[in-house]
């Protein structure tokens, strides 16, 4: 076999593969994307057509779209459930990567008497489904007086099992030898974390916020029976008061109410993806 | 001395330990001790022994509800992971914009609340006229009543799950990738790898911790499932689970005889059956794990 | 018992305050289904709340809306935890959970102690429905429907039909529904798949005084012969029917677009039809649902309730639903929504009377059978309500005749009830 046949036929590979992976990334591309793109389309479509039966293809009465969701901010009150929802997301997440990762810190790249049982109460506490704990979490909550309060809301979420998993599986692949360099130079323990173990694990602090991000602001049934005031009703639970099955309203003002409900995370994902991208890939090219 | 020299790892902890001490350990030791009561969540708990749990194993409901996970699982899981790495890998092979807009692309589902993904599904599979339905009319397939022909509902949730799911894991196996160093790969093809065996024996090895995490964590999420079901089913407390059980999950059985029922005691006993389920699992990957390191 | 001592403590710390400062602003937490907290509806109720609030200085009420399960689980919390709303609605079907907790007061003394016309108002079988035995009485019957079957005229007409006369039996819609699929459209939507359209089918098919649970000997009332005929309407309508259930969009979809003849449902529906009608021309109109023979109907009715919770709250809690319900704020209530509701007084002021959908709903409730009766006495598990539908659908697939389909309910419903 000559090597020019060789080389046509690895230009050849690398050519299929070239296609291919355009055509697969564009399928898998709408495939993800057009049920969120159809939703828009429905809020902004001429009123008074059937949803399911005409397929929406693109939005057609940017109008209409407009009125309803006007009548929405203007008739509940969503843009207090945003500003709820904000801090609650904000606070959850602040507040989750510190005591996380000072924990993370410590299990991932430390031993110390106890660590092991501590960890594995931890883990455990992953499989116990939240309907066990929901009620007895709650009436905790009532009894220090925090129902319709942020702290009931945002405090007992801050220990999150998942988070800590999900750091301490990053920070263990930190280099040991830069924290013993600094350990030699004598950096105290705080300073080894804050200023060494921060800045590295930065990519894994970035995706935990945001899928904390996400959760917090899909999340429903904590705030419902936590904060039953209006006053400090979340976005999850404004749109509630739309998806609930015998309301009489009709679709079109069902579907923007869930529009409105999704448009802060898409916008924050849009906007700070590019942030999101450069802190992952700073942190990438350590090596 | 020596717990002198450990003083400031136990500093480091304490925050986390003490509020999950509080909010986490603190519940689930009440719910375990509810979980041998008669509890309204109202009234004065009376001990009843092991009723709650012999109530719960031998209502045909729980068979159902787990045999229907026991399924669902051994799908979802594979199925699941492997999507969100072949999208990670794809998204990885694309560099500048594209990798960009693919990379959001794929992740634009995660963003919704789950109420939202199982409603705009619920139009997609809807029988004779829904998206879903017209495509395969296109091809001349007849209708299918996905969320109502208990031969279809549990795949139709599957992919649901997936199509939520798939965004989520690859974001955290993308940010293992690009921990990965380039010096591996390029060692990898001096030596003659082809791509999938650079993939075989350099990412994979190389991503084991982060596929750990996301395997384990989708296990135990899998095992956990309850919201998107229920809202597919258009379930609520006192009906729930769809056509004939055929999308009954156990955690919708527990919210159904805690809310539904006001049976919290005989919810929780179920919770920690299920609890149990989940460590033998967990268990085992932990096993597995520890079994291949060494080599 | 540590929330317990706290609730003493409370109980008596606001025991003490309310003592001394008796004209303190007293703040009512009002929970109402979250549709009444939206529009109009919201408009409305803040209006009768206003007046409530100018005529009872000192008396403050919040209202807050929420979904239907949102209402339940929020009050089997509060009752957890002593935060229970004062003043709340929910569902019959729900009621004896409700009870169960103690998030109910028994609100019988009160009740009698109210003028003889004041009670007269009242529709004698919902007050019924909310008295489940002697002396006891846990809500004031609010909202509430019986079915009607909504007909699209437009394929009705297409199929050669008269619509002059809406069906009176059973065989008759039957007969009326194959001409429909005749003629390419849908007749009914999947009556299998809920639970309401199940009971729906066998107060039109089966028997309606053999329907609900005997909660002392735990066994169901329902006998084989009516939930034979019942089951074998499913097996009739299993080539007519469109297969989405009456609950979803779809269906209503199917309906605009003159695909399916007819829907058997609640009036909640009716605005969305209404608003079609305007829009895109849809010519529809609602009847009275056919019944086992002529001269009966089917269909089953239900109702939204009023309830006070126990506690410190309760008297001017009683005082606010009991101005709620009276026949001045009822009237307005169904005039605006165009909706039945158990102030029978109401119904009959000329301006409500006037309103097709409400007169229609007066005489569907007094032919109707309650959904899940009797209230306020026991749970329906949920076992009982899944084994009505999976036996629908496995009579209906054809897995057994409706004979044997019927033993097996039944004994099921048994077994479930058992438990």
């Amino acid at each position: 076999m000559s090597s020019v046949t060789v080389n046509q036929a690895i230009v050849a590979e690398l050519y299929t593969w070239r296609f291919l992976k355009w055509v697969l990334a564009i399928c898998v591309a709408v495939v993800a994307v057009f049920p969120i793109w159809w939703m828009f389309n429905v809020v902004f479509a001429d009123p008074g057509t059937p949803v399911s039966i005409n397929p929406r293809l693109y939005p057609t009465s940017l109008s209409s779209g407009l009125s309803k969701i006007q009548i929405i901010l203007m008739e509940t009150p969503y843009l207090r459930a945003y500003f709820v929802t904000i801090g609650y997301a904000l606070l959850t997440i602040l507040g989750m990567l510190l005591i996380g990762s000072m924990a993370a810190f410590e299990f991932a790249l430390f031993d110390f008497p106890g660590k092991r049982l501590l960890f594995g109460l931890v883990m455990l506490s992953l499989m116990v489904p939240t309907v066990v704990t929901i009620i007895p979490t709650y009436l905790l909550v009532a009894e220090l007086g925090w129902l319709n309060t942020m702290q009931g809301l945002v405090v007992p979420g801050l220990a999150s099992a998942f988070g800590l998993f999900l750091l301490v599986q990053f920070m263990r692949t930190l280099p040991r030898e830069m924290i013993e360099a600094a350990r030699l130079d004598g950096a105290s323990h705080f300073k080894i974390y804050w200023y060494i173990a921060l800045p590295l694990s930065r990519n894994a602090m970035v995706t935990l916020a945001i899928l904390t991000f996400m959760k917090t602001w899909g999340n429903f049934a904590w705030p419902l029976i936590v904060a039953p005031k209006p006053e400090i009703y979340t976005v999850g639970q404004v749109v509630g008061l739309f998806n609930a099955p015998f309301s009489h309203q009709t679709v079109d003002v069902v579907m923007t109410a869930n529009l409105l409900a999704v448009l802060p995370p898409l916008l924050f994902f849009l906007i700070f993806q590019r942030k999101i991208v450069e802190g992952i890939a700073m942190s990438g090219s350590k090596g | 001395m020596n717990a002198r020299r450990h003083l400031p790892h136990y500093a480091m902890v304490l925050p986390f330990a003490l509020l999950f001490a509080a909010f986490f350990l603190y519940p689930i030791i009440s719910g375990f001790y509810y979980s041998f009561h008669d509890w309204n969540a109202a009234t004065e708990a009376r001990f009843i022994g092991l009723a709650n749990y012999e109530a719960v194993l031998k209502s045909r409901d729980f068979a159902r509800a787990m045999t229907n996970l026991g399924i669902y699982i051994a799908i979802t899981v594979p199925l699941g992971i492997a999507v969100a790495l072949a999208l990670a890998l794809l998204v990885d092979s694309f560099t500048g914009f594209w990798a960009n807009f693919f990379r959001s692309a794929f992740f634009l589902p995660v963003v919704l609340p789950a109420f939202l993904a199982a409603t705009i599904w619920r139009w997609m599979y809807a029988p004779n006229f829904g998206l879903v339905n017209m495509v395969l009319g296109w091809f001349g397939m007849p209708s299918v009543n996905f969320l109502n022909d208990t031969g279809t509902m549990l795949y139709a949730l599957i992919a649901v799950d997936v199509w939520v799911s798939a965004g989520f894991n690859m974001v955290i196996l993308l940010a293992g990738l690009k921990n990965i160093p380039q010096d591996l790969y390029e060692a990898a093809r001096l030596d003659g790898a082809s791509r999938l065996q650079q993939v075989r024996y350099v990412t994979i090895p190389m991503l084991a911790p982060i596929l750990f995490f996301v395997v384990t964590y989708g296990f135990i999420s899998a095992l956990q499932v309850f919201d998107v079901p229920w809202l597919l089913t258009g379930s609520s407390f006192t009906a729930y689970g769809g056509r004939r059980n055929a999308l009954l999950f156990p955690v919708m059985d527990m919210m159904g005889r805690a809310f539904g029922a006001v049976r919290f005691g005989e919810a929780t006993a179920y919770g920690f059956i299920l609890t149990f389920v989940i460590i033998l699992f967990t268990a085992v990957m932990f096993g597995l794990r520890a079994w291949r390191t060494p080599k | 018992m540590i929330s317990s001592m706290c609730r003493a403590a409370l109980l008596a710390t606001t025991a003490i305050l309310t003592g001394t400062a008796a004209l303190s602003a007293q703040e009512l937490q009002y929970w109402v289904y979250s549709d009444f907290a939206q529009g109009d509806a919201l408009k409305l109720q803040q209006e009768f709340i206003a007046e409530f609030e100018a005529a009872n200085p000192g008396a403050k009420i919040v209202m807050s809306g929420r979904g239907d399960d949102d209402l339940t689980s929020g009050q089997i919390a509060g009752a957890a935890s002593g935060t229970l709303p004062d003043v709340f609605m929910n569902g019959l079907n729900v009621g004896a959970q409700l009870v169960e907790v103690g998030a109910l007061a028994n609100i019988y003394p009160e009740w009698m102690a109210m003028p003889q016309e004041f009670r007269d108002q009242f529709d004698a079988d919902a007050i019924k429905s909310c008295s489940p035995k002697p002396e006891t009485m846990y809500c004031i019957p609010y909202t509430g429907f019986g079915e009607i079957m909504y007909r699209n005229l437009t394929v009705l007409q297409a199929a050669g039909i008269d619509t002059a006369t809406p069906p009176a039996t059973w065989e008759e819609w039957l007969g009326q529904m194959k001409k429909v699929k005749e003629s390419g459209k849908f007749a009914v939507p999947d009556q299998t798949q809920v639970f309401n359209s199940v009971a729906s089918m066998f107060a039109i098919g089966g028997d309606k005084t053999q329907w609900g649970i005997d909660f002392d000997k735990k066994q169901t009332l329902i006998q084989p012969d009516g939930a034979t005929r019942a089951l074998q309407t499913f097996v009739d309508m299993k080539p007519l029917q469109s297969g989405t259930s009456r609950n979803d969009q779809g269906t209503k979809d199917l309906f605009i677009t003159n695909q399916l003849a007819f829907h058997v449902v609640g009036p909640w529906v009716n605005p969305s039809y209404e608003q079609a009608a305007k829009e895109s021309g849809l010519k529809y109109d609602y009847v009275l649902v056919p019944g086992g023979k002529a001269g009966d109907h089917g269909g089953i009715k239900s109702y939204e309730f009023v309830g006070v919770a126990p506690g410190k709250n309760r008297e001017i809690a009683w005082k606010f639903a009991s101005y709620l319900t009276e026949k001045k704020q009822m009237a307005r209530w169904a005039k605006l929504l165009a909706r039945y509701n158990a102030n029978a007084a109401a119904m009959k002021e000329p301006e409500v009377n006037a309103l097709p959908l409400i007169v229609k709903s007066v005489e569907a409730v007094k032919y109707a059978v309650d959904v899940t009766p009797p209230y306020f006495v026991g749970t329906v598990p949920n076992c009982y309500r899944s084994i009505m539908t999976d036996t629908a659908s496995a009579v209906a697939d054809g897995e057994y005749n409706a004979a044997d389909g019927a033993k097996e309910l039944i004994a099921e419903l048994n077994d479930c009830l058992a438990k």
